[in-house]
């Protein structure tokens, strides 16, 4: 329908020079391409190349520093705080990176059908995505607190526990704590990204699978899953990149403690880099992640790419 | 729509629905109960006999009244939109016309530039502000909204460029041969065939995009120092958060009021999610 | 002005829009950068905003317009949360810009030693005319040769404790001694009313508890030469010992993830006995007495009382938040930010603050020791002399660069916090000994 009316308009005007080069595909690429290379050019590449430059000096804040070769990396190998800290980062976003997808993708499969409240729904289920981190962690601070715990609360009352749970003070609490918080803020960007990419998979390809007697799991393995693949290996790159990064969360809930079992990479470059103003160290800190994620981006998009070949 | 009987559509649809509703709005039902809970019952501990932590009997406005006449609040709130909005335009057009080249047009190196864009997104911004902050000075960017709505687009951007190539390659590429059989330009055929096509995804990527700068924190926190030009999350916790004493009500308040006006107009998008899409491709 | 801000926020707008479409920054710097001030010299001073909210309503409604007029200058005062200073005076020095006044805590002067404009002979007049500088105060903010900032005030740590319980199990006096406290502890945990204290990652309390207990009983992280690390010591190993069985007995054991909020809600809402923080669990008690109400009905602002922590074999100690201020190498406006410092501290100004403070701020210098304001309420009085007993971490060496990083790095409050989890303290001690042996290099 769309098609048919825009046609009547595209015989008119003579195509102009300028619409020639438009036709060839590299001239327009790099126009396209252009706003993009200027900010990310101007905004990045110097920041980028200067906090790889940080990491192999000795520079404190103020003063700029001699170079020192892989000397910041050598003494945070053998940190073991910086152990701790690669271990969580890892823990922490496989745990919920595995829980985001799945809880996000099954939200995605029941949003996507008609429902009463549909847009409602749908656009407050994104609260947890909108409302700002930083006052939100504040939010699951109080309701984690061990003298104020709605969650012991809740507990206590459906029977479940006779004392209370100390959230924040138990290492491996602390870590399941700060993973639900996660979970609970990347769920609707998961769901709403997926639901996204089940909108664009026409309706009659299932209906003709249907008829064909695919069972439903059946038809969401062969019809719907791969054409969803793409999206979501994209969503899911960027969810991991994400959370290898995240902050807000533990600097705020823990700040790392309590004796720093939650501390993941951001928190501790941020406390070596900014509170301690060992900036070369805190940059050798964030960057040593570096080379993790970008294997696990190339791979990712080696995938991404074969998936789309087939 | 789920087939069969009645108890297959509880237990397939509004159990599961109902759990992931409490599940994510539960924290936010908890701001709402704070925003409106007189100071005196907020103070009792969660064993103690008159805890009643899901109603308050006695709701009170004084805390939005606090936040917007303590506080610059409305102020905050116009600039995180006007920031908000401005960055998640800019990132949304290099992203559609980066995400469409390097998807459906072959050019050199097209595979190591999308890498490469997406590379930048690597560093973490923990780190970046100390660089970039010497790039706003040198800008005179400082203490101005530019400042925000320039820098954010460096992390929007590469994301919207990716979300926008896997959408633009589910777009069967015969919808655009068509078009171009019947003498469309590549340019008209991206911007009439192709991007009305991708709506839901650009859709997608500008809630993304929007929401991320409504929220950012530290770029916002060091790049802006008068309290008039700061957003809500900078502004909320440097006004309420004083040394060990936490203004509760005031902060879930602004925490609130800063993210369901959000919510609401979301809402008029998701909408389209639908209409957008089944219109074009069976047209 | 609300308004007023908003038009040129709109204009700003339009023009950019414009500058956005033809691709350059240098049309947003063409239309939207308006010199500002090119006359009068502004001071932006950047600080945190304090715990007694009525203090930085007379800063900003009264103080900075009287030292407007009275020095000509323009005055920027910014307030912000504490934990959010140090990002901002990092990209600050990093980008050559920013805030010409920034409040410093503890030693953070160290940390930024070659980004500030030394204020020895400002410290030294302000000493001379006060009775001298106490050496907590010196010793933060001078290494020896300069002060690296000005000191401004010392926000003292004291334990907080509920009288009435405390007569309740028949102590009437606060416990002297780390032995009698456990064992009043002991019996209050008993109650249901246990002591408060964090062990947590958090900048005030933790540290404010951990340091002055660890010197009490003989520990020190290094000798005085600043480099040879002593932690690993007898001493040590005893106050983690006890720590761990007192943690046990007598404390609420949600305190290892609390923050400095924490105890503050914990007390207020009547589920511990006696917590170490700043008077401000108190003042919040008077700012709203109704709101605060015993078991009994009563004020709980009637039922708090203040005392130092306890003496150990070692002697009594106290590590206190000391506030001063930078005044930063990159500033353009240096001589008019001198002009505001010394205004400031004129005895005169300075009396306005410290008597909106109500003793929450103790000043650095000792001629306040007697000022009226101490008599006026008692609770308050033990805060008269916590700048006198302060010592600042690093002890027995200087409170320099590697005592700040061992104390953001929380190395101290971590040994006790393992302790406290089920680490044997043997090993905690030698964890603690091999992370600070990484810092004094």
């Amino acid at each position: 329908m769309a098609v048919q009316a825009i046609e009547t308009t595209f015989g008119e005007a003579p195509p102009p020079r300028r619409q020639r080069l438009l036709e060839d595909e590299r001239w327009l690429a790099f126009m396209l391409l252009v706003p993009t290379m200027v900010l990310l050019g101007m905004f990045i590449a110097y920041p980028f190349a200067r906090g790889i430059l940080l990491s192999v000096t000795n520079s404190r804040v103020g003063v700029p520093g001699q170079f020192v070769g892989l000397a910041n990396y050598y003494k945070i190998w053998n940190d073991t705080i910086f152990r701790t800290a690669v271990y969580n980062t890892f823990l922490y976003t496989a745990v919920t990176t595995v829980f985001k997808l799945g809880l996000g993708l099954w939200l995605a499969m029941l949003l996507n059908r008609d429902f009463r409240g549909k847009a409602f729904t749908r656009a407050f289920i994104l609260l947890p995505f909108i409302i700002p981190t930083v006052l939100s962690t504040f939010a699951w601070k109080w309701m984690f607190d061990p003298t104020f715990s709605v969650l012991n609360w809740v507990l206590y009352h459906l029977g479940l526990i006779t004392g209370r749970i100390n959230w924040l003070g138990d290492p491996d609490l602390a870590m399941i704590s700060i993973i639900v918080v996660n979970i609970w803020r990347g769920v609707p960007f998961f769901a709403i990204s997926l639901l996204a990419g089940l909108q664009t998979i026409s309706p009659e390809l299932n209906e003709a699978a249907a008829i064909d007697g695919a069972k439903p799991w059946q038809r969401f393995w062969h019809v719907t899953w791969p054409l969803l693949l793409p999206v979501t290996m994209v969503v899911v790159l960027f969810s991991v990149i994400q959370t290898f990064a995240d902050f807000q969360i533990v600097y705020v809930m823990t700040g790392g403690g309590p004796a720093n079992a939650t501390h993941l990479f951001a928190t501790y470059a941020y406390q070596i880099g900014v509170g301690t103003g060992l900036l070369s160290e805190g940059a050798a800190i964030s960057l040593a992640m570096f080379p993790i994620l970008f294997l696990v981006v190339i791979i990712q998009l080696l995938y991404i790419r074969r998936v789309e070949v087939r | 729509m789920i087939e069969g009987a009645r108890w297959r559509r509880w237990v397939f649809f509004y159990l599961p629905m109902a759990m992931f509703l409490v599940f994510l709005l539960f924290p936010f039902y908890w701001m709402i109960i704070t925003s409106f809970r007189p100071d005196g019952e907020l103070y009792r501990p969660w064993n103690s006999v008159n805890y009643n932590p899901f109603w308050t009997t006695r709701p009170t406005l004084e805390h939005v009244r606090y936040l917007f006449e303590e506080t610059l609040f409305s102020q905050w709130l116009w600039n995180t939109t006007f920031i908000a909005l401005v960055s998640t335009v800019i990132s949304l057009v290099c992203g559609v016309f980066a995400g469409y080249a390097l998807s459906r047009l072959s050019f050199p190196f097209a595979g190591s530039l999308g890498t490469g864009i997406f590379i930048t997104y690597l560093v973490p911004q923990t780190l970046l502000f100390i660089p970039l902050a010497e790039i706003i000075r040198n800008y005179k960017l400082g203490d101005t909204p530019w400042s925000l709505i320039l820098t954010y687009p460096t992390f929007l951007i590469p994301f919207c460029t990716w979300l926008m190539m896997g959408y633009f390659k589910a777009i069967p590429r015969e919808l655009e041969e068509c078009a171009r059989i019947d003498g469309a330009s590549r340019w008209k055929a991206m911007l009439y065939i192709i991007i009305p096509v991708a709506i839901p995804g650009i859709l997608s990527a500008g809630i993304f995009a929007f929401t991320l700068s409504w929220n950012e924190f530290i770029y916002a926190l060091v790049f802006l120092s008068s309290p008039e030009q700061k957003t809500v999350p900078v502004g909320v916790t440097s006004e309420l958060i004083r040394g060990d004493v936490f203004f509760w009500g005031p902060l879930m308040a602004g925490a609130l009021l800063g993210s369901v006006p959000v919510a609401i107009a979301y809402s008029f998008f998701v909408e389209h999610y639908v209409s957008g899409l089944t219109g074009s491709v069976k047209g | 002005m609300a308004r007023v801000t908003r038009r040129k926020f709109l204009r700003v707008s339009s023009a950019g829009a414009l500058a956005a479409k033809s691709g350059g920054i240098a049309g947003i710097l063409a239309t939207g950068q308006a010199p500002a001030h090119a006359q009068t010299a502004t001071v932006h001073w950047l600080k945190w905003v304090d715990f007694v909210p009525a203090s930085d309503q007379l800063l900003k409604r009264d103080m900075v317009p009287e030292a407007e007029k009275a020095l000509g200058i323009k005055i920027n005062l910014e307030t912000i949360n504490a934990n959010d200073l140090q990002p901002r005076i990092t990209a600050a020095i990093q980008s050559g810009s920013g805030a010409d006044l920034i409040m410093a805590f503890n030693n953070w002067p160290y940390l930024y030693a070659d980004s500030i404009v030394e204020m020895t002979e400002q410290a030294e007049s302000v000493s001379a005319n006060e009775g001298g500088l106490y050496k907590y105060a010196r010793s933060l903010c001078s290494d020896g040769t300069r002060f690296m900032s000005m000191p401004w005030a010392v926000i003292g740590g004291m334990i907080a404790y509920r009288k009435s319980w405390f007569d309740e199990i028949g102590v009437t006096t606060f416990p002297e001694t780390w032995e009698t406290y456990r064992e009043v502890g002991k019996k209050l945990k008993a109650k249901g009313r246990p002591i408060g204290q964090t062990l947590g990652h958090t900048f005030g309390d933790a540290p404010g508890f951990t340091y002055p207990y660890l010197w009490s009983w003989g520990g020190k992280e290094v000798e005085a030469d600043g480099k040879t690390v002593a932690i690993n010591s007898k001493e040590t190993l005893q106050s983690v010992k006890f720590m761990t069985a007192f943690w046990k007995e007598a404390h609420d054991e949600g305190g290892l993830a609390w923050d400095d909020t924490n105890n503050n809600r914990a007390f207020l809402s009547q589920t511990i006995s006696a917590t170490l923080n700043g008077a401000s669990i108190y003042i919040e008690s008077q700012r709203n007495p109704d709101k605060y109400v015993t078991e009994k009905g009563t004020q709980m602002k009637t039922d708090i009382q203040h005392a130092p922590l306890p003496k150990g074999p070692a002697g009594q100690f106290g590590f206190h938040l000391l506030q001063s201020h930078m005044l930063m190498k990159y500033s353009k406006n240096q001589e008019a930010a001198k002009k505001l410092v010394a205004w400031l501290q004129t005895t005169s100004n300075y009396e306005k603050w410290f008597l909106s403070q109500k003793g929450f701020a103790t000043p650095c210098t000792a001629n306040w020791e007697k000022h009226k304001l101490w008599d006026e309420d008692p609770v308050m009085a033990p805060y008269k002399v916590a700048a006198r007993l302060g010592q600042a971490p690093g002890f027995a060496g200087p409170p320099n660069a590697k005592a700040a990083e061992a104390w953001t790095k929380y190395i101290i409050t971590d040994m006790y916090a393992k302790a406290v989890q089920g680490m044997p303290a043997e090993e905690a001690v030698k964890w603690t000994e091999d992370e600070l042996k990484k810092v004094y290099v």
